[in-house]
């Protein structure tokens, strides 16, 4: 059928490729706030994804007996890879990003038939399928330069990553845990909330804001410029940063020492990066608008309770997953009242 | 005033955040393609050209087509009606020039099918012979009825795309409308036919709709301009100033003009789904509709021109020109110096919702606004749908058309009904904004024709299934009879056995047999007779209570055979005809089929054993039964 045989016979112009590139574009900002605080790792990281993607797009779709050139360019991959790159630790082994992006595109969209046929975000998918099996590479995060006082240089970062050499200091220095499983570990060892927040590890240099918080911030305003572009819909942001927010506020007022405040909750974590680029994954979501804030909700709702009655520091692979299962049946019961009829 | 700055602040904020005109409108959605409007409004409205043949087809309305009432040869006037109205739904030709007739023949259609269709050729003299008042109009029409006539006369068709016949729209009561609304939106890209009309007739086509609203008792008029047409709109409210008509712009975005969204967009009410907006008391005219009204009613002239827009990417001069319908698309390319040259498919109507039409010397018709020339463009690869849920927002009534392509492609066809399919008004949004360039509309339009067709075809096998059911019936029924004929001339028989000797009832049951078995009997019987001399006597006996039997028993089945092949042809001639009026009936109520259904099937089989009497009942029945449905028929169709 070609686009020719019958109207319309004119087009906005949007395309798939710019919607991916729109996305790529917009996580810069997070981009060069991770290189300025946390160091060369990622960039290393990126490039490796990259590398992967391309690889696995090529095989598969050999495989697949799908035309290579159509399908490897609608830049699909890259946002799947990039989302990822962004969820583990800059400074961990090549291994865990290739075979998490691998895992990703295999499982997560190829054999589920391709671009737009994948129930679950694939993105998450790798992450989870990392974080269950690489626990330890996944929980030691690098600490940021403030706190460790000190950089790597891009070829330390380089030769740790690629060929496990230790620069001259013990692991311990520049990697750590996650301030919301430092915070975890404290409430489990009695510690307050309010104690915890006010630690030297949650002090901050600049603007009171830790480094979390700067790259959350940085996601954030790439998020703004993708509504602005219309590539993501508000739904997604305003349910997951409403619901989560909502819960953070009523919890932190029944008990603030057991609680953290909103604050900690929007600027921790995987929060701005899920909020405005991994749950706004079209394919994986609701298709109705109401649909799409019930979904997004239901995703800010898990989060809070993951991370605060669950296993795991920060629950945003599992709730996004859980909540994928749940698309079909959300779409089914939210379709809009069309034109003319009661309902 | 407050809706004012509301309207500013929404511009304001628009031209940082251009999707924000969304919110200047009543209805969901919308797109704001490239308008390209001001290509057609650079050179002046042209007038009188008049091409080498007029191409005229019988169709160019909704309904039936209308019939030639004109020979090959014969010269023809301007105004002259060439093709009569047929029964029901239909519509008049009448003669754009003087000249001769060269040809009533088969000529492609602009209609996205392409098929070729009857069409009248007239090659126009310069003579420019016209009867003047053509519709023969002494006074302006008094009554609705005869308003109606007049417009039927006139071949006056809804002008602004679907051509359905005005007179059939319009009430026969005053005080059914209770909105008049005049459609000047003119929303889709390039066609400015109606901005020029009312620029230049705007006080014709006010006065056609005080006409109307007057006749009608309408309680209130308005009409309603996109607010790109600023010319257009000042020289409609100056022809409005001092009348009741009440002058909206309304935003632009595209589909304004739809029927539903600008009646949402000026009186705030949905017409709902499977309605006509005149059930709720709404009727929406085209401006170019209102002008050609006022023709007839003042000037007593039919239609014959129009209002068309040519332009295009592909033209150096685009224009817009007062046409003779009839005028091939081709000749009135040419005068715009096309470049390139024209080499590719001339698209009839804007690009959003008009089709490409299958050979560039197709005729303009009653209902051609436009005549674009876009020269191809290389088109993105339809890639998979990412779901992204542009064209839900784009969406005008509100449908989710990325969830219909998931069901339509995989021919979940009960699934895209749950939908509503059905009300997709195929404006082509969704697919102006799919990413994924999915030519969504073209997936709608199939699911809709499959539809059509298995709804068709279950109808039919109803009736057949009716059919057989009612023959199976007949069948038992007929069964029945028979036994019970048969036992009660057994009753009747043993009855007369316990009367009469035991020789007798061989006899009774002889004429049952067949002449065959007779004779085997008899020689049988002969043969015992031989054998036994002695019983001779009674032998001859019972040959001779054979014959006395076997005579009346004969010449009654001669008789009832006789009657029987009447009876047979006349069935026969009634069940032809019932399967023709079936054939040709398209609109039948199930309860009609089954009744004819279960008439016809009375005479399937005529050879059965029911009395001659019967059948010829039967055959009566049926034949009224038919001439009712006709009769029936015939009101439906000029309802």
């Amino acid at each position: 059928m070609s686009r020719f045989s019958s109207s319309p016979f004119a087009h906005n112009n949007s395309s798939v490729q710019k919607i991916m590139l729109q996305v790529q574009l917009a996580a810069f900002p997070a981009l060069l706030a991770h290189i300025m605080l946390f160091g060369y790792g990622i960039i290393i990281q990126w490039f490796l994804a990259v590398a992967t993607a391309l690889l696995v797009e090529f095989v598969m779709l050999k495989l697949r007996d799908r035309p290579v050139m159509p399908n490897i360019t609608d830049f699909s991959a890259l946002i799947t890879v990039t989302g990822l790159v962004f969820c583990i630790p800059p400074e961990s082994p090549w291994w865990v990003i290739v075979s998490g992006c691998a895992f990703a595109l295999v499982f997560g969209k190829h054999l589920y038939g391709g671009l737009g046929y994948n129930p679950f975000n694939p993105a998450m998918l790798g992450y989870a399928f990392l974080l269950i099996s690489f626990p330890a590479e996944m929980t030691q995060w690098t600490l940021p330069k403030d706190l460790a006082g000190y950089t790597l240089s891009f070829w330390d970062s380089f030769n740790h990553i690629l060929f496990g050499v230790m620069p001259n200091m013990p692991i311990d220095s520049f990697t750590g845990a996650t301030p919301l499983s430092t915070l975890q570990t404290g409430l489990q060892q009695g510690l307050s909330s309010q104690d915890m927040l006010q630690a030297t590890y949650f002090e901050s240099s600049w603007l009171n804001l830790t480094a979390w918080g700067w790259i959350n911030i940085a996601f954030l305003i790439g998020g703004l410029w993708l509504l602005y572009t219309r590539t993501i819909r508000w739904q997604f942001p305003v349910g997951f940063l409403g619901a989560l927010a909502f819960m953070a506020w009523v919890f932190h007022m029944i008990n603030p020492a057991l609680y953290a405040p909103i604050s900690f909750h929007l600027l921790f974590g995987g929060t701005m990066l899920a909020a405005f680029f991994i749950i706004t994954d079209p394919v994986s979501s609701s298709t109705t608008p109401m649909g799409r804030l019930i979904f997004a909700a239901s995703i800010g709702i898990l989060v809070y309770v993951i991370r605060n009655w669950g296993a795991f520091p920060d629950g945003i692979a599992f709730a996004i997953l859980l909540m994928n299962i749940a698309v079909p049946l959300i779409d089914r019961y939210t379709q809009p009242r069309v034109l003319g009829h009661i309902r | 005033m407050n809706i004012r700055l509301h309207q500013k602040l929404i511009n304001l904020i628009a031209s940082i955040y251009p999707m924000a005109k969304r919110w200047l409108h009543q209805f969901h959605g919308g797109v704001f393609p490239k308008y390209n409007k001001s290509l057609s409004l650079r050179q002046p409205l042209r007038t009188s050209y008049v091409p080498k043949q007029l191409i005229l087809p019988l169709q160019q309305h909704m309904g039936e087509a209308a019939l030639p009432c004109v020979e090959v040869g014969e010269q023809v006037k301007k105004f002259q009606m060439i093709a009569q109205p047929a029964k029901g739904l239909s519509a008049p030709v009448h003669a754009p020039a003087s000249g001769k007739i060269i040809a009533i023949e088969q000529r492609i259609l602009p209609h996205a099918s392409g098929l070729a269709e009857p069409c009248i050729v007239i090659e126009p003299d310069a003579k420019q012979d016209a009867i003047e008042n053509a519709l023969g109009i002494t006074h302006k029409p008094k009554t609705i009825a005869e308003f109606k006539q007049l417009l039927l006369n006139a071949g006056i068709v809804g002008m602004g795309g679907a051509g359905f016949p005005t007179f059939a729209k319009l009430p026969d009561q005053p005080k059914k409308i209770k909105h008049l609304i005049i459609n000047g939106a003119e929303c889709e890209p390039f066609i400015t036919c109606d901005d020029l009309l009312m620029q230049t007739h705007a006080p014709e086509i006010v006065r056609a709709a005080l006409f109307v609203a007057e006749l009608f008792d309408v309680e209130q008029v308005i009409c309603g301009i996109e607010t790109n047409k600023p010319q257009a709109i000042e020289a409609m409210r100056q022809a409005c100033e001092d009348t009741r008509i009440r002058l909206e712009e309304v935003a632009t975005v595209y589909p304004m003009g739809g029927q539903k969204q600008l009646t949402q967009e000026l009186i705030g009410v949905e017409i709902p789904s499977q309605l006509h907006s005149i059930d709720i008391g709404v009727v929406m005219m085209n401006v170019a509709t209102l002008r050609a009204i006022t023709q007839a009613i003042e000037l007593g002239q039919p239609l014959i021109s129009r209002f068309v827009t040519v332009s295009g990417m592909g033209l150096k001069k685009p224009y817009n020109i007062e046409a003779l319908l009839g005028t091939p698309f081709n000749e009135l390319v040419e005068l715009a110096q096309p470049e390139p040259k024209l080499n590719y498919p001339l698209l009839m109507g804007g690009p959003m919702m008009g089709f490409a039409v299958a050979h560039n010397d197709v005729p303009v018709i009653k209902t051609t606004n436009c005549i674009l020339a876009n020269p191809p463009e290389t088109s993105d690869e339809p890639m998979a749908c990412i779901r992204c849920g542009e064209c839900a927002e784009a969406c005008p009534v509100s449908l989710l058309p990325q969830q219909l392509y998931w069901h339509a492609r995989a021919h979940e066809y009960d699934k895209t009904e749950q939908l509503k399919l059905f009300d997709c008004i195929e404006c082509g949004c969704c697919s102006f904004v799919c990413p994924s360039h999915i030519p969504l509309v073209q997936y709608y339009r199939h699911a809709k024709a499959e539809i059509r067709e298995i709804k068709q075809q279950a109808k039919l096998t109803e009736i057949a299934k009716q059919r057989f059911d009612a023959r199976e019936a007949r069948l038992e029924r007929d069964k029945h009879e028979r036994e019970a004929k048969l036992a009660a001339k057994k009753a009747a028989v043993k009855q007369q056995a316990a009367d009469a000797p035991k020789v007798e009832k061989t006899a009774a049951d002889a004429p049952k047999l067949s002449a065959r078995e007779k004779a085997i009997q008899a020689a049988k019987a002969r043969q015992k007779a031989s054998q036994t001399t002695a019983n001779e006597k009674d032998a001859t006996a019972k040959k001779a209570s054979r014959k006395d039997n076997s005579k009346p028993a004969e010449t009654a089945p001669a008789q009832s055979a006789n009657d029987k092949r009447q009876a047979a042809m006349q069935a026969a001639k009634a069940r032809a005809a019932a399967l023709k009026a079936q054939k040709t009936a398209s609109t039948e109520t199930p309860a009609n089929l089954t009744e004819q259904a279960q008439a016809s099937s009375v005479e399937d089989t005529p050879s059965n054993s029911a009395s001659a009497e019967d059948k010829r009942k039967a055959a009566m029945d049926a034949a009224k039964a038919k001439a009712a449905e006709r009769k029936k028929r015939q009101q439906e169709s000029s309802q």
